[in-house]
């Protein structure tokens, strides 16, 4: 970066610049374990701040890639191309929850279990439910359009965003969407925004849809011989009309997993497991919570533990929770995909990643969101095995091929960042990817934002000469 | 920085950011440097051969609580004091001095308005000035010459210690030793006093620790990996030789050295491993030691409805969270002051002293002080208790000046009160 730009981005953020090399580490990485150093570091704590930001970055040509908690998995927060990284950390107020009209006013740092807490003090709800909903924050949840969960029932991110106010590629400030219940006025530039992982606007305030916190909820742990009990299991509890809260599922390679690191009991012969929760009132969950129960029973359960107690709940969301820290201790490097496939398709795809697993000779760790049909499916390998490596790519590859054929998605929440972006075609087709290029080309006409994620080929800040910016 | 054991210890960490829920300081600073998570990646670069800048690194690591509170949160269970120990020892030898000290002798002390408040500071505090500290006390880490800081109140350091106080040929030998430390010895006697006797009523013989080198716990953070080391080592071997039933520790930090971190100082296969093994299986909390003792039967009845949910219960970062001796505590609260005792607003929320960081950067370290004795006080809390040394010290500095109607004590004293009634 010239040192014109960085002098005036001084000017406008004083020791909240920052150019040292260890802060630029320290915003060098997300989730996903890739590396990429930016210029600088600032932490505005105003709309007003971003927008300059973003006016002296096309008067200057540098890129600005927006931060939240940089947890994603995807890269969505990786400066690829250097440039100066935005986090939104500082702006974290909690601007107002109104109770009539059931909406928050939020800025992008404030944390999403923070939101969820202060709702929940109100007697309401804010869904959504990432993984890393503790630590992750409402601004990033927005950019990837952050899932979890609640998904199968509540539905994600997108689902409670009523409206934005964001700062485009040009710098301009744009508010969209409404703070009531409906509105249709115009095309849907929200939606637009949401999970455009920061290549169109940086997200300044949020206006989020809010619901009555349901009274109680029933959690059951259903234990299968195998994927294709469990899997019927599923197609049997949305058979039965009954929507979960939560529909997990771990097959035999997480279910191992978590036994080789942090042993949970379970029955011998366990081969899948359904984590299954119902919310509601409290009768209205514990009858639904019966019919799961005979459902998995008719599937061939060997057993079914039920809680509707915190603690007891808490007890059986154990063996979903240990996955993830137990991935880390069986290998270095997972490869860590977010497919979705239509649900009554979910046991031929885990047959079709069991093979896959013996064929490439890696191995595949499988759980996820079984009501959605959305898999984690986590290709574990040491790094430092190139063959070994070589086979894994092959098999992520293989894995998405597969799901576009299903029916499916190559994401469901993670976001494509720089980890799908050669996938994207696939996918979405050529006349996809042009339009999208062409809708990214009205909000952010020089490059700014987020240059190099979504799309394959290069995309870095265009030079002066195509594009004469504000 | 070239360290294998370090690098094992660092490869844990997957980048997801949990630390950031947790991290004491990260509300202060809200920037990703002052959480786990990117002092690791600070690490990681340096060991990798980034071409930083060892004492910008430094800096970075010295700006940590040590509360410990990220790696307990840790979905991957990756070793955070550790590693920042292990990096601040590494960068110590590589840089020389602790950062804090320059900091202080150079940043601070070249201000002239800061220099002004020093010296103020240093007038006030002119008992703790050289002379009257030991200098094998890790008390020259906690309190430095010109120790800074605008509005400090600073403890009087009394005429006597109160080793000093025992008689001569007073508990000497005896099954059980006492492990007073640095601050309950030196700045607040009381403390090693109530501690000594309520042991003591146990009917057992008790031994108070003479002599004592610094536990080693200030030197450790400090990145003084030699004269831990040296502290450690004399303390292993007079504590083994001693050959008591049990060692008892009225402050969490010094026991934490003992149960804990003595073994990255004397690993498995040093000369002194078995005999810190030794010490580690007798170490014991004040609590412990207290439930198991038979003193508390000795108790009078606990005056009921006598200032019902007054004294609350401040959780040592070391002892509570890192060493799990939280109920036990609250366990002997309720057997001696019944009712009196209720869970306080935030008990287990750091104090902010961090040891050296408090004389690093006393306006954060008060920050968190004093915002965690005021939510205490607004909870109705009006006697906070605890037991760890760096803990009383900090919280005694910041009641003083929040709220000077708010004690703060330790355990032992509230037992010794119990005990000895008039």
């Amino acid at each position: 970066m010239n040192p014109e730009a960085l002098s005036a981005l001084g000017s406008l953020f004083g020791d909240r610049l920052r150019t040292s090399l260890e802060t630029r580490i320290c915003y060098s990485f997300d989730a996903t374990a890739k590396k990429f150093l930016p210029d600088a570091v600032v932490y505005p704590i105003n709309a007003e701040e971003v927008r300059q930001t973003v006016l002296l970055a096309n008067r200057h040509r540098f890129p600005v890639v927006p931060r939240g908690a940089g947890s994603g998995f995807s890269g969505g927060s990786l400066p690829v191309h250097g440039g100066v990284v935005l986090s939104t950390e500082r702006m974290d107020r909690l601007v107002s929850i109104d109770t009539e009209n059931l909406y928050a006013v939020v800025e992008p740092g404030v944390v999403t279990e923070t939101l969820k807490v202060e709702a929940r003090k109100r007697g309401l709800f804010y869904p959504p439910d990432p993984a890393s909903l503790k630590f992750s924050t409402v601004g990033g949840n927005i950019a990837e359009c952050a899932g979890g969960m609640s998904a199968v029932k509540y539905g994600v991110t997108r689902d409670y965003v009523l409206g934005l106010e964001a700062v485009l590629g040009t710098g301009e400030l744009l508010r969209t969407g409404v703070a009531t219940a409906k509105g249709v006025v115009g095309y849907d530039l929200t939606r637009m925004l949401v999970g455009s992982e920061g290549t169109l606007g940086i997200v300044t305030r949020a206006t989020l849809r809010l619901l009555p916190h349901p009274q109680s909820a029933v959690t059951l742990l259903a234990l299968f011989p195998g994927n294709r009990n469990a899997s019927d299991a599923v197609n049997a509890v949305v058979a039965a009309r009954v929507t979960p809260s939560a529909m997990e599922i771990m097959d035999r390679t997480a279910i191992d997993c978590v036994q080789d690191v942090t042993p949970v009991p379970l029955p011998g012969g366990t081969g899948s497991a359904l984590l299954l929760e119902v919310d509601g009132t409290t009768e209205s969950a514990a009858r639904e919570a019966d019919r799961l129960e005979e459902a998995c029973r008719a599937h061939g359960a060997l057993e079914v533990r039920r809680a509707s107690d915190a603690r007891g709940r808490d007890e059986l969301w154990n063996l979903r929770r240990s996955i993830s820290p137990a991935l880390r201790r069986i290998a270095p490097v997972k490869l860590n995909e977010d497919i979705v496939v239509p649900r009554s398709r979910l046991a031929d795809m885990f047959a079709f990643l069991s093979h896959l697993s013996e064929r490439k000779k890696v191995r595949i760790v499988n759980f996820g969101h079984a009501g959605d049909g959305n898999i984690h499916v986590n290709i574990m390998i040491s790094g430092a095995d190139a063959d070994e490596t070589r086979r894994a790519e092959e098999a992520v590859e293989e894995v998405f091929r597969k799901t576009v054929e299903m029916g499916g998605t190559i994401s469901g929440e993670h976001g494509v960042g720089i980890s799908k972006a050669p996938f994207l075609e696939m996918e979405v087709g050529p006349l996809g990817v042009a339009v999208m290029k062409r809708l990214k080309e009205c909000f952010d006409p020089n490059g700014i934002l987020n240059p190099g994620k979504i799309f394959l080929e290069e995309t870095a800040v265009r030079a002066r000469s195509s594009h004469q910016g504000s | 920085m070239r360290d294998a054991d370090l690098k094992a210890l660092t490869g844990l960490c997957a980048r997801c950011g949990t630390c950031r829920t947790v991290c004491t300081l990260y509300p202060e600073r809200k920037a990703e440097i002052a959480v786990a998570r990117g002092k690791i990646a600070l690490i990681d670069a340096a060991m990798g051969g980034e071409d930083g800048d060892a004492e910008a690194v430094q800096e970075a690591l010295a700006d940590c609580l040590l509360c410990g509170r990220c790696e307990r949160a840790c979905p991957n269970q990756v070793l955070v004091e550790e590693i920042v120990m292990k990096g601040r020892a590494d960068l110590a030898e590589e840089v020389g001095i602790p950062a804090w000290k320059r900091v202080l002798f150079g940043k601070v002390l070249t201000s002239p308005a800061a220099t002004e408040i020093a010296r103020k500071a240093a007038a006030a505090g002119q008992r703790l000035l050289p002379g009257k500290i030991p200098t094998a006390s890790g008390l020259h880490y906690r309190f430095p010459e010109g120790l800074g800081g605008k509005g400090r109140t600073v403890p009087k350091l009394p005429a006597k210690g109160f080793l000093q106080s025992l008689g001569e040929g007073e508990a000497v030998t005896g099954e059980v030793m006492l492990f007073v430390g640095c601050v309950f010895d030196h700045v607040f006697p009381d403390v090693g006093r109530a501690s000594y006797e309520t042991v003591k009523a146990s009917g057992k013989s008790v031994a108070v620790f003479r002599d004592a080198a610094c536990c080693g716990l200030p030197a450790m953070v400090s990145g003084d990996r030699r004269s831990a080391t040296s502290s450690a080592e004399a303390n292993v071997r007079r504590l083994r030789d001693a050959e008591p039933g049990a060692i008892v520790f009225p402050c969490g930090s010094c026991l934490l050295m003992f149960r804990r971190n003595v073994f990255s100082l004397i690993p498995k296969g040093a000369p002194m491993h078995d005999a810190a093994v030794f010490v580690a299986n007798r170490a014991v909390d004040y609590a412990s030691f207290m439930l198991t003792s038979g003193v508390l039967e000795l108790l009078p009845e606990p005056p009921e409805g006598e200032r019902v949910g007054e004294i609350g219960y401040h959780d040592p970062c070391h002892l509570s969270g890192t060493l799990g001796k939280g109920p036990e505590a609250r366990e002997v609260l309720s057997r001696t002051v019944g009712t009196g005792f209720a869970e306080m607003a935030g008990a287990d929320l750091c104090c902010g002293y961090g040891g050296t960081f408090n004389v690093r950067d006393y306006p954060t370290s008060a920050r968190i002080g004093m915002n965690k004795v005021a939510a205490a006080a607004r909870g109705g809390t009006k006697v906070i208790s605890t037991a760890c040394s760096g803990c009383v010290l900090q919280m005694r500095d910041m009641a003083a000046r929040t709220d000077p109607a708010l004690r703060v004590v330790h355990i032992a004293e509230l037992v010794h009160q119990a005990l000895f009634r008039k």
